[in-house]
């Protein structure tokens, strides 16, 4: 019974050409004048960043290392002096710094390490183009292995001087020197502590870990971000068009047909919240087929896809249940007029069909995830760049919410026999 | 069969129908007869259980529907006064998702849209779609979808709307058929006395809410039997004219239309010399006299002093 009323609604969608080039040729229309328009606006390649260091190092790290060891025999029993041999490695401070960290494979795209004379160091504090300058003082790993070893007091120190213009660069430095610095902190400790030092690595790995989460994801093109707005949106409108065409029904008295039929009221009900799910659902796939075959919008987790997609489509199927519900209860085809007119426009605003309006406040993106086509959007963004359905639980949660939500209100709208 | 027992809907404070008695036996047509407005689809939605009552009640085989109206919705076609179908769909397509809601499938269904749409002259256009097609046409079809799951009570409210006189007579010749050859029950409405007049047994005649007059047509004619009606052309209608026929004691009824007069006197009353005098006298011309036999019409007209299509 339900499959026939469902296969009715696409017959009648089938035979209406108009409604169909609304609904599925409007969008295909304005992904590609927006996608296409805006490209340069949102498709605009950010600039490589490329932070240039210049790094001072005033004596020779390995002597130092073996004067340092020179002093140790006099004063530390033979054991100990075997341990500090096998771990003398990770006392190359200024090696592991230069040459582990910042001249590490994985940042050797982001800083280009030039390593200077300090006679030249003048210079190169009025030259614009370097990000910052490492001085490494005089004996600084002889007086910080004095530090760490023979618990003297003296903490010997970096000195760095960043070029303040240059706030992306100064700040990725300052990330970095921050974190070796925390580790040379922590093997201190360890040492002081008598712990093995081996647990400790400081490697560029460690370093990079955080700075790659700047290009974790992938990026979004215009194209891509209309394909899903202007789906989020049109899915909208199917919405009002199955609710117009059951209040037609009532108002042809082809729906009295299927009640005097012995077809009970909720089976109709059903039907209707079943055909806006189902084409819906088709409707999307329609629109992003489209998105996929012209413009190359890939989905990298179709089953992600497919569950954002249907959860999308219920909660569509929600909203075309109670349209069809408040129709029927206040005798009138004007809410679906409203709803298209009105509230599809504030709705597409606000979860950022037109553009991205969330990025200009954590508010008003928070606004818009809770509409439907919002969370819809977000889930389907979140997707694209390359999260996985895990990631996008809370959206698809308040989908069906909102679907379950619609659909309780809307059997409490729907007239009873003898009603409206 | 059937029956109303002072069946009344209220809207508000207005009375739709009210105190509405009726019966119809198998296999009889019985015709309900009265103006737009007269409250004949709202005593035919409530008898079909899709509008419930204010009071009274509907039984089928003396067995209340109102609370459960299953037994009653599987016997019954109702063929409703708007065009309730699908007119994006072709008529074939109508009739199958109207049979198949009706739990009808398979050959069965394909057998029964066949011999409908052989019932209904549409088996060639099949295939057209519904708005394609003319009023009498859609018309008929809107039948058809009614008749889908043989029911044994036909209820037609007003069938014949708005079409031309050739698709009228089919359809009028299409009720005579079932009834005569299915011995299908039928409930005609419609304010054409003259339909009614020819397809039905019994006829219940309704107005402003109310039943006003029942019976069988010889039985609600012979209201008339002690009067007669006279209808007048004149050439101008002239109040004072007008006047002196309402002052006229043996005169019962005097009805003005836009160039016709028409009285209804008494049996044995000769009026004729008077009337002729009388027009002489305001300088009014009488083209024509007619002495008619009373119809329904003449019936309606006697009861409530209004003509039926006014």
């Amino acid at each position: 019974m339900i499959w026939n009323i469902v296969k009715k609604q696409g017959l009648q969608f089938i035979r209406n050409p108009q409604e169909l080039l609304l609904l599925i040729g409007l969008p295909i229309l304005l992904i590609t004048i927006l996608g296409i328009a805006l490209s340069s606006w949102m498709d605009g390649e950010s600039p490589k960043i490329q932070v240039k260091v210049a790094f001072i190092q005033h004596s020779d790290e390995h002597a130092e290392v073996e004067g340092f060891m020179e002093r140790a025999r006099e004063v530390i029993p033979p054991e100990a002096i075997e341990s500090i041999t096998e771990n003398s490695q990770n006392f190359m401070f200024v090696h592991t710094l230069r040459d582990e960290i910042l001249g590490s494979n994985a940042l050797k795209d982001i800083i280009l390490l030039e390593e200077i004379n300090a006679s030249e160091k003048e210079s190169i504090i009025e030259d614009d183009s370097f990000t910052a300058i490492i001085e490494v003082p005089e004996d600084f790993t002889y007086d910080m292995l004095n530090h760490v070893v023979m618990d003297e007091k003296t903490q010997p120190a970096l000195k760095v001087i960043y070029n303040d213009t240059h706030q992306v660069g100064e700040s990725i430095v300052r990330s970095i020197l921050t974190q070796y610095q925390q580790q040379l902190t922590l093997g201190v400790f360890l040492e002081k502590n008598g712990l093995d030092q081996s647990i400790l690595n400081i490697n560029g790995s460690n370093i990079v870990k955080e700075a790659t989460t700047i290009e974790q994801n992938l990026p979004i093109t215009s194209k891509d971000y209309y394909s899903v707005g202007m789906a989020a949106m049109n899915v909208l409108f199917l919405a009002s068009a199955i609710g117009a065409m059951a209040f037609r029904e009532k108002e042809d008295h082809v729906f009295d047909r299927v009640i005097l039929a012995n077809v009970s009221r909720w089976t109709y009900f059903i039907s209707i919240f079943l055909s806006g799910m189902a084409f819906g659902f088709i409707q999307l796939l329609i629109i992003y087929g489209y998105a996929w075959l012209v413009f190359g919008v890939t989905w990298p987790d179709l089953f992600a896809f497919f569950i954002v997609t249907l959860a999308y489509a219920a909660a569509v199927g929600g909203i075309t249940v109670l349209l069809t519900a408040i129709c029927y209860r206040i005798n009138s085809e004007v809410i679906t007029n409203f709803f298209s007119g009105i509230i599809v426009t504030i709705m597409a605003f606000l979860g950022g069909s037109f553009f991205p309006i969330g990025d200009s406040s954590a508010f008003i993106q928070k606004l818009g995830d809770l509409t439907p086509n919002g969370a819809g959007m977000s889930a389907y963004l979140s997707i694209l760049r390359g999260n996985s359905l895990a990631d996008v639980q809370d959206h698809v949660s308040l989908l069906v919410v909102f679907s379950v939500l619609t659909i309780v209100i809307a059997s409490i709208s729907f007239p009873k026999r003898g009603q409206a | 069969m059937l029956e109303l027992v002072d069946l009344s809907k209220k809207y508000k404070n207005t009375y739709a129908v009210k105190n509405m008695n009726m019966f119809i036996e198998k296999g009889e047509i019985v015709g309900m007869l009265g103006p737009n407005g007269a409250g004949k689809s709202t005593t035919i939605s409530m008898l079909s259980s899709l509008v419930e009552p204010t009071n009274g009640d509907v039984l089928l085989l003396n067995k209340s529907i109102l609370k459960n109206p299953s037994p009653l919705r599987k016997i019954v076609g109702i063929v409703p006064q708007e065009i309730a179908l699908y007119s994006e769909l072709t008529a074939e397509e109508n009739l199958q998702f109207f049979g198949r809601i009706y739990r009808l499938k398979g050959k069965k269904l394909q057998q029964k849209i066949d011999e409908v749409l052989e019932q209904i002259g549409l088996s060639d256009r099949r295939k057209d779609i519904v708005s394609k097609f003319s009023g009498g046409m859609k018309r008929r079809l809107n039948i058809g979808v009614a008749m889908l799951h043989n029911p044994e009570i036909l209820i037609m409210d007003e069938p014949t709307v708005g079409i031309d006189p050739q698709s009228r007579n089919y359809i009028l010749e299409t009720v005579k058929r079932l009834n005569k050859e299915k011995q299908m029950t039928v409930l005609y409405t419609s304010h054409y006395m003259e339909e009614v007049e020819y397809l039905c047994d019994r006829i219940y005649i309704m107005d402003q809410g109310s039943l006003i007059a029942s019976g069988s047509k010889d039985e609600i004619k012979s209201i008339l039997s002690s009067e007669k009606t006279i209808v007048m052309k004149v050439n101008r209608m002239d109040p004072t004219f007008i006047q002196l026929l309402k002052d006229n004691p043996v005169i019962n009824q005097v009805i003005t239309s836009e160039k016709e007069i028409t009285i209804i006197v008494p049996k044995e009353v000769n009026l004729f010399s008077k009337l002729i005098k009388m027009a002489e006298e305001q300088n009014l011309e009488i083209s024509s006299v007619d002495v008619k036999v009373p119809t329904l019409e003449d019936v309606f007209l006697h009861l409530t002093g209004r003509a039926l299509r006014d």
